[in-house]
């Protein structure tokens, strides 16, 4: 079978779906959001595949996009995780639990 | 059939770089397994055609923003980001289920079709290089350009500010 738009689409689901499972079982808040970034790649896979797909590029720019918010995201997150570790000297999600008690 | 060959190769790599992300249990193994993944990501754009995408997924992910999460691992404490996976959380088998059951479903839908949906072959000459997506950028999509521009902007503001409150204190 050749390689088309649903080989993509699988990889992309499994790979959304391992950083998913990465969010919801993993308490640390650095592989926290490093799965995040997975899932965030996963989504630009879609993108670029549907790209492909439709002979229009427009997909890559929005692949553009996604890195852009994807940097900044990384960026404002690992900020706040210095600052929470600075105050608590912890990054165990289960220790920041503040506003829920 | 290089193609196939190509594509089992990158995404089977990637997937088990994520994978291995998420299994990993200290931080600094699974920083290293996600840059990784996200080396073979750029070979999946290469083969979707998408050189520009390609070479921007080297250096942007598996470059700055990964280097980024390695210096901030590095700069925390070694002990406290080691974490005891044997601690479940009540998530821990849905978790676990979820993308077996979804590769297993996929995989199933995609034996059930003659077709995987083959693409629209070849590609148009220069399709997703760098001229072609720069034209978008500059042309139709300009206003969303400008907009990420100040995105950036106001993420490097924040991530300054709160740097710099926690410089006053100390």
């Amino acid at each position: 079978m050749t390689i088309g738009l649903t080989h993509y689409l699988v990889l992309a689901t499994a790979v959304f779906l391992t950083g998913l499972s990465g969010v919801l079982v993993r308490r640390n808040s650095l592989i926290v959001l490093m799965s995040i970034e997975l899932m965030l790649c996963a989504g630009n896979i879609v993108f670029a595949a549907f790209s492909r797909w439709l002979g229009d590029a427009s997909g890559h720019v929005f692949v553009l996009m996604s890195f852009a918010v994807a940097a900044a995201e990384a960026a404002i997150g690992l900020a706040i995780l210095v600052e929470i570790h600075r105050l608590r000297r912890s990054v165990n999600l289960d220790d920041l639990k503040t506003l829920t008690e | 059939m290089f193609e196939s060959v190509c594509f089992y190769l990158c995404g089977g790599l990637m997937l088990l770089g994520g994978i291995m992300t998420v299994a990993s249990r200290s931080a600094v193994a699974s920083a290293v397994w996600l840059i990784f993944a996200f080396l073979n990501a750029a070979g999946v754009y290469a083969l979707l055609s998408a050189p520009f995408l390609a070479i921007l997924q080297v250096l942007v992910y598996a470059g700055a923003i990964m280097v980024l999460f390695l210096f901030v691992i590095m700069m925390l404490h070694g002990p406290v980001m080691n974490e005891d996976l044997r601690s479940r959380s009540r998530w821990f088998w849905p978790a676990l289920a979820l993308p077996l059951a979804a590769i297993a479903g996929s995989a199933v839908t995609l034996l059930g079709r003659a077709r995987g949906g083959a693409f629209p072959a070849p590609a148009p000459h220069g399709f997703g290089r760098a001229e072609q997506v720069a034209a978008l950028l500059l042309d139709r999509y300009l206003l969303a350009f400008e907009l990420i521009s100040i995105v950036l902007l106001v993420a490097i503001i924040g991530a300054l500010s709160l740097g710099l409150r926690e410089g006053r204190r100390t």
